[in-house]
C-alpha cells in the first residue's frame, strides 16, 4: 500500500497512469464514444479525417476511430491477460528456483536459459501459424506459454538475495513450512520486481499481438490494433495516401507503450530510492535488452 | 554488476569473487597464482559447456517443430502439407513426409527420423516454391538479413556505447538527461511503429528513399559501385529503424555499467595520479564497463532478429522476414518451421561468438 501511495507522488507515475487510465476508460466506454459500428460499412472508402469521421475511413468504409477505440478492448485484454499469465508463471517458478536451490533450481534454471536463447518472435510465429487464424484468447495463451523466462530469471536472482536475510532465516528456525516462507516472507518483498515484470509483460504482449496481427496470423474478424495494421497494410494504405488508416493504430501502440513504460520506471524509482539516478534506466535496459520490452 | 552476474544465471566467465587463485590450506590469505595451462583448460571447459547447452537449445527448437503439427487437432500430415493441394506428385510428397518424420513407425522413431533430417541439414522443400529446398530459400534470404542486422547492430552498439560512456562521465548534466530521455523514447516505441512511420515520412511523403527491395531491380547484382550504392540506398531506412530501436538500450546499459564503476578505487587512483580525463574515462572506466555490455549484446540478438523480421516485411526487403511473411500467407509450413531453426541457429552462433569474445576480452582470463 505504501508503494502505491508513493507512486501517486511520482511525476512519471502520474503521467504514465493518466495515459493508461485514459486508454482503459476509452476501451470500456468505446460504444458510447462513437455512433459507428467498428465492423459495418459507414462511409465511402478511404475518406481522410473529417468532422464525420475523426480518423477517416478504411478501404472498406469502416470508421477508423470506431475501430481504434473498440480495438483497444481486444488489445488491452490480450495485453493484460497474457501479462498476468507470464507474471504468475515467472514469479512462481522464480521464487521456487531461488528459494529451494539444488536440483529444483538447476532444472528450472536450465529450461529458463534454454527458452531465453530460442528467439521469441520466430517461436511465436511458428506456433501461431499452426494454430491458424488465432483469436485473441489463443494469442494470449501462446504468449503466456512462451514468454515467462525473463520473469523467472529476474525473480530468481532477487529471491537468492532475499533468502539470506535475517527474517527468512528466523522463519526457517521457527520451522515454518517452505510454502509459507515463500508466500509470506519472500513474495511481499518482491512486489516491485513483480510489478515491473507485469507491466513489461503487458507492453510485450500488446506489441506481440499487434505484430502477429500485422503478419496475418490473427483472426481477421476481430477488431484489434494488430488486425487494423494488417488490414491497412493489405489495403496498401500508405501507397494510396491513406496514412490515417495505418498511422492511427501505430500512434495508439506507441502511446500505450509509453504510458506503461513510464509507470514501470516510476515503480523502480520508488522501490529503489538509492538507484534514483540510474535505477529506472537500469530496469528499462534489462527489459529492453532481454527482449521483454518489445519485439 | 552483482545483480547482472547472478541474473544472467549463465556459467559466467567473469567471477565476482577471486576464484582464479586458490588458497591452499594452512596458508590462509596467501594467493597462489594459477598455472597458465590450467587457465586454458578452464576456458576450454567453459566453451565446451556452452556448446553443449547450445546443442540442447537447438534440439529444443527442433522438438517444438516436431510436436506442433502432431499436437494440432486433425491429421498432422494433412495440416503440414495442406497448401500443396494436388500439385505434388506422390513420390515428392513421400520424400517430404520422410524428411519431417511422418513414417509408419512409433512416435520415438518418427522423432529420431526428423531430428536426423535436421542435423543432416535437410529441412525439406518449400511447397510454394517447390522443389526449392528450404535451406536454399532461407539461405539466400539470410544473407540480406545478416547484412542488415549485422551492420545495424554494429552501428547502434558503437553509437550507443559512446553515448553511454559520455553520459555516465557527465552524470547529472543536461547532456546526461538528454541522452537518457532519448534512449527511453527510442526504446519504448516498437520496431513495427518506427518502421511504418519512417516509411511514411521518408518513403512516401518526402520520397527521399525507396519503398522496397534491397536494390534497384533493373541492376545486375555485381561487385561494382553502382550496385553497392543501390544496396546501401535501399538499405538505409530498414537499417535506420533497427538503429533507432537498438541504440537506446545499448546507451543505457553502458551508462549504468560505467556509473557503477566510477566509484572504484582504480578510477580514483587514476585521477589522483593526474592522468588526462579522457585516458581515465576510456582506458580505466569504459574498458571495464564494456564487458557486461558485450554479454548484453548476445541477449539483444533475439530482439534484433525479431525486429528485422518486422522491418523487412514493412520495407519489402528480401530477407528472412519477408520470405517468412510470404510463407505464412501461403501456409508453407516447411519454410515456417525452417526459419525457427535458422533463427535459433543464428542466435546460438552469435551467443557463442560473444562467449569467445568474453574469453578474449577479459584481461583476467587472458594472461597472468
Amino acid at each position: 500500500m505504501t508503494l502505491f501511495k508513493q507512486l501517486l507522488g511520482n511525476k512519471k507515475a502520474l503521467v504514465g497512469l493518466t495515459i493508461l487510465v485514459a486508454i482503459i476508460l476509452i476501451a470500456i466506454f468505446a460504444p458510447l464514444l462513437t455512433e459507428y459500428s467498428p465492423t459495418r460499412r459507414v462511409g465511402r472508402p478511404h475518406q481522410p479525417p473529417s468532422w464525420d469521421h475523426w480518423l477517416g475511413t478504411t478501404r472498406l468504409g469502416h470508421d477508423v476511430f470506431s475501430r481504434l477505440v473498440h480495438g483497444a478492448r481486444v488489445s488491452l485484454a490480450v495485453g493484460f491477460g497474457a501479462g498476468l499469465m507470464i507474471t504468475i508463471v515467472g514469479t512462481v517458478l522464480g521464487i521456487i528456483a531461488g528459494y529451494k536451490g539444488g536440483v529444483v533450481d538447476e532444472v528450472i534454471n536450465f529450461f529458463t536459459n534454454m527458452v531465453l536463447v530460442v528467439p521469441n518472435l520466430p517461436l511465436l510465429l511458428v506456433i501461431a501459424a499452426f494454430v491458424g487464424q488465432a483469436g485473441p484468447v489463443v494469442i494470449a495463451l501462446i504468449l503466456g506459454f512462451t514468454s515467462w523466462a525473463w520473469g523467472v530469471r529476474v525473480t530468481r536472482s532477487e529471491t537468492l538475495s532475499i533468502r539470506q536475510r535475517d527474517y527468512v532465516k528466523s522463519a526457517e528456525m521457527l520451522g515454518e513450512p517452505s510454502w509459507r516462507i515463500m508466500a509470506l516472507e519472500i513474495f511481499p518483498n518482491l512486489i516491485s520486481i513483480v510489478g515491473i515484470n507485469f507491466i513489461g509483460s503487458v507492453i510485450f504482449a500488446v506489441i506481440a499481438e499487434a505484430t502477429l496481427g500485422f503478419l496475418g496470423l490473427g483472426d481477421p474478424n476481430t477488431v484489434s490494433w494488430g488486425i487494423m495494421l494488417f488490414n491497412a497494410q493489405n489495403a496498401s494504405a500508405l501507397s494510396v495516401g491513406a496514412w490515417w488508416d495505418l498511422l492511427s493504430p501505430c500512434f495508439a501502440l506507441a502511446l500505450l507503450g509509453l504510458g506503461l513504460a513510464l509507470l514501470n520506471f516510476a515503480i523502480d524509482e520508488v522501490a529503489n530510492p538509492r538507484l534514483r539516478t540510474g535505477g529506472m534506466l537500469k530496469s528499462w535496459s534489462r527489459m529492453v535488452l532481454l527482449g521483454e520490452g518489445k519485439l | 554488476m552483482g545483480v547482472r552476474a547472478t541474473m544472467s544465471g549463465l556459467p559466467h566467465p567473469l567471477p565476482s569473487s577471486p576464484v582464479k587463485g586458490e588458497v591452499p590450506p594452512g596458508e590462509p590469505g596467501k594467493i597462489v597464482p594459477e598455472p597458465a595451462e590450467r587457465k586454458e583448460h578452464k576456458n576450454m571447459a567453459f566453451l565446451l559447456r556452452r556448446l553443449a547447452f547450445y546443442l540442447a537449445a537447438f534440439l529444443a527448437a527442433a522438438t517444438v517443430n516436431f510436436f506442433l503439427p502432431r499436437l494440432m487437432p486433425g491429421d498432422p500430415i494433412q495440416i503440414m502439407f495442406a497448401s500443396a493441394g494436388s500439385e505434388l506428385s506422390l513420390e515428392n510428397l513421400n520424400a517430404l513426409k520422410l524428411t519431417f518424420g511422418f513414417i509408419d513407425a512409433p512416435l520415438h522413431e518418427q522423432y529420431f527420423a526428423y531430428i536426423k533430417s535436421v542435423f543432416t541439414g535437410d529441412l525439406g522443400r518449400s511447397i510454394k516454391y517447390f522443389p526449392l529446398p528450404v535451406t536454399e530459400l532461407l539461405g539466400r534470404a539470410l544473407v540480406w538479413t545478416l547484412g542488415l542486422v549485422g551492420i545495424a547492430t554494429l552501428i547502434s552498439f558503437a553509437v550507443g556505447t559512446i553515448l553511454g560512456v559520455m553520459a555516465a562521465w557527465r552524470r547529472g548534466t543536461l547532456f546526461d538527461s538528454a541522452v537518457s530521455l532519448v534512449a527511453i523514447f527510442s526504446s519504448s516505441v516498437p520496431a513495427i511503429v518506427v518502421s511504418l512511420i519512417l516509411l511514411f515520412v521518408f518513403g512516401y511523403t518526402l520520397r527521399w528513399f525507396p519503398n522496397g527491395y534491397a536494390a534497384n531491380p533493373l541492376l545486375d547484382p555485381g561487385f561494382n559501385w553502382t550496385y553497392i550504392s543501390s544496396v546501401l540506398y535501399h538499405g538505409t531506412l530498414p537499417m535506420l529503424t533497427l538503429v533507432i530501436v537498438l541504440t537506446g538500450g545499448f546507451a543505457v546499459t553502458m551508462r549504468n555499467n560505467m556509473i557503477n564503476l566510477l566509484g572504484e578505487d582504480y578510477i580514483v587512483m587514476g585521477r589522483a595520479k593526474g592522468l588526462a580525463d579522457n585516458r581515465v574515462m576510456l582506458f580505466y572506466a569504459a574498458r571495464n564497463a564494456l564487458l557486461p555490455t558485450v554479454s548484453s549484446l548476445a541477449i539483444a540478438m533475439g530482439t534484433v532478429l525479431g525486429g528485422s523480421l518486422i522491418v523487412e516485411v514493412v520495407f519489402n526487403y528480401p530477407g528472412l522476414g519477408n520470405t517468412l511473411y510470404q510463407a505464412i500467407l501461403a501456409r508453407d509450413y516447411p519454410v515456417i518451421q525452417g526459419q525457427l531453426l535458422i533463427m535459433t541457429g543464428a542466435m546460438l552462433v552469435s551467443n557463442f561468438v560473444v562467449d569467445l569474445s568474453y574469453v578474449l576480452l577479459d584481461p583476467r582470463l587472458k594472461k597472468a
